[in-house]
């Protein structure tokens, strides 16, 4: 039931122009950052040049990539449940023989669908350079993972925030300030600097930094399924609530 | 035979307004029950209750023994589910969006096409497969509306004001559907108008402020179950003369003409007639008055709000149960 509706989330998304815009727009700004990376890189004396061309790109080209999933994402998520809800599609859901945790992951899957191919698109980019050079594929395959993870969190985000209310555009709203406080959370600026490892911890880009680093370290993989698991967690409770009003 | 559905003492409150207080009723295989009521009775809560989509504050539903509440997967098997506005995907086909539904209730891969196919021809779909949603007719959107909820062949279908908003031929054509399900499952549906709870029902309930007032049989046969009479006479009489025959047990003016008049057991309306026409009032008209819904529904839902909402809203026990209705 789970791959269902998965299924029919995949394919509402590319029934519109949404998922496909959204694709074409990461290609044509990822490539513009590529050649701008690479531009930069070939201009350099080798003497100058203190990291290789895969951590130039994993560091400008995969970073901008999980800047665009966090701006897309919320896009995508924003009608998935508070759609629902709006057009009242969720009474068929709802009367079926299917747990609220089918429906969730369901609807979660198919957003993570599309979060695994906009995070392919720098990945492909750079394999074609891999057809001239030769490329740390470790550090690559670490900076995709990197960007996956965010991206399935910043999915479990947009989900719960689409639960939250029967306007698609709030959820938005909202799913943007949850995923931009989780951005600049750490940037308290010496306010309270006791809490400041807390609130490093708590920004999704200080993990991040380390895949795109080509470093995989349990506690940054534990960050982004437990911060994954404790939205979708949230968004079940949200639901079972409404059930109970 | 066993019991479809069985209520007992549904609640539910939004914070401290109790929306649904008290619910009883029970459902075989055959029947069509009705609840009637006017806006916020509370019959949409009922229905979203029994559907499984919102949680009852108190009691409990039982869909063919399952409990509804504690294991609703396995009860939602047998419901199908047509809320007020039909939950349909604008951006999918007809064919497309039954095989969803199809898949969400759980048919097998190898019967779905043939579930599919049985909906839609049931439904008068059967050339609509290809049509894109977003473009289909309210009175197509609301058939479809009925091929999703009959899908996996319930034994309890749920629909919400099935014909709101259509024209009187999608009227006349889902009331012939509605009829067509009644023999293979139970079925519940919710209406504020009167006249389509008498064309489809076997059994009505009537709501208000979340209570039953009345639950009732519609009795297709009963002509005249208490023997009173509508007459309109050219040459009115006297009331007291017309409630001197012999067969009039009672007599009621309506209007300077018509009267309403209530036989003694045994009296025929053809001896009624016999009778008038001797005594030279000119017969006009002799009906027979209709112990119809509509008359039963405004007695007490005029009684209630005639005796203050909160004291006289309480459901009498004597009509609460076995209220014979005939209607012709």
């Amino acid at each position: 039931m789970i791959f269902a509706i998965a299924r029919r989330e995949w394919q509402a998304s590319f029934l519109t122009a949404q998922a496909w815009t959204l694709l074409a727009a990461s290609q044509l700004i990822l490539a513009w950052i590529f050649l701008r990376v690479l531009e930069g890189f070939s201009g350099l004396q080798v003497a100058q040049r203190k990291v290789g061309i895969t951590l130039e790109l994993s560091v400008n080209l995969f970073s901008f990539t999980a800047v665009l999933v966090l701006l897309a994402v919320p896009l995508l998520s924003m009608r998935m449940l508070s759609g629902e809800f709006r057009e009242g599609t969720f009474n068929l859901l709802g009367s079926a023989p299917v747990r609220l945790t089918e429906i969730l992951l369901g609807k979660f899957l198919g957003l993570a669908a599309l979060v695994i191919v906009m995070g392919l698109v720098p990945l492909e980019i750079c394999l074609w350079l891999g057809l001239g050079t030769d490329l740390d594929l470790g550090l690559l395959a670490a900076a995709t993972l990197g960007v996956w993870l965010s991206g399935l969190m910043f999915a479990a985000v947009g989900l719960f925030a689409s639960c939250l209310t029967t306007h698609p555009g709030l959820a938005a709203v909202a799913s943007y300030g949850i995923l931009v406080l989780m951005s600049v959370i750490n940037r308290t600026g010496g306010v309270w600097s006791g809490g400041a490892t807390l609130f490093d911890w708590l920004a999704w880009n200080e993990h991040l930094f380390w895949f795109l680093q080509g470093v995989v370290r349990m506690s940054d993989l534990l960050y982004f399924l437990l911060f994954t698991l404790f939205f979708l967690a949230l968004a079940h409770r949200w639901l079972a609530n409404r059930r109970l009003g | 035979m066993g019991e479809l559905l069985s209520v007992r003492g549904l609640g539910r409150r939004y914070g401290t307004h109790p929306a649904l207080a008290g619910v009883d009723l029970q459902l075989r295989r055959g029947e069509v029950l009705g609840l009637l009521g006017p806006n916020g009775a509370g019959k949409s809560t009922c229905l979203q209750i029994l559907s499984g989509n919102l949680a009852p504050s108190s009691g409990e539903v039982q869909v063919l023994g399952l409990d509804l509440i504690r294991s609703p997967c396995p009860a939602k098997r047998h419901i199908g589910y047509l809320p007020e506005r039909p939950p349909l995907y604008s951006d999918m086909r007809v064919d497309e969006y039954l095989v969803y539904c199809a898949r969400l209730r759980g048919i097998p891969r190898r019967r779905r096409a043939e579930a599919v196919e049985r909906a839609k021809a049931r439904c008068g779909l059967a050339d609509a497969g290809t049509r894109p949603i977003v473009k289909l007719s309210k009175g197509y959107r609301q058939r479809l509306g009925l091929a999703q909820a009959i899908v996996h062949t319930p034994d309890l279908v749920i629909l919400d004001e099935p014909t709101d908003g259509l024209d009187p031929v999608q009227i006349r054509v889902v009331r012939e559907l509605i009829r067509g399900l009644a023999a293979d499952c139970g079925l519940i549906l919710s209406s504020h108008i009167l006249s389509e709870v008498q064309a489809v029902c076997s059994r009505v309930l009537i709501l208000r402020d979340g209570r039953v007032l009345h639950q009732a049989r519609l009795d297709r046969d009963a002509q005249t179950p208490n023997g009173r009479y509508l007459v309109r006479l050219e040459r009115a009489p006297q009331l007291r003369a017309l409630g001197a025959l012999p067969e009039v047990a009672a007599a009621e003016s309506l209007a300077a003409d018509r009267f309403r008049i209530s036989l003694h057991p045994g009296g025929s309306p053809s001896s009624l007639a016999k009778r008038i026409l001797e005594s030279g009032w000119g017969l006009m008209e002799l009906t027979p008055d209709r112990t119809d819904l509509e008359r039963i529904f405004f007695d007490i839902l005029g009684g209630v709000s005639g005796g203050g909402e909160s004291g006289s809203g309480e459901p009498d026990s004597a009509e609460q149960e076995g209220g014979e209705l005939g209607w012709a």
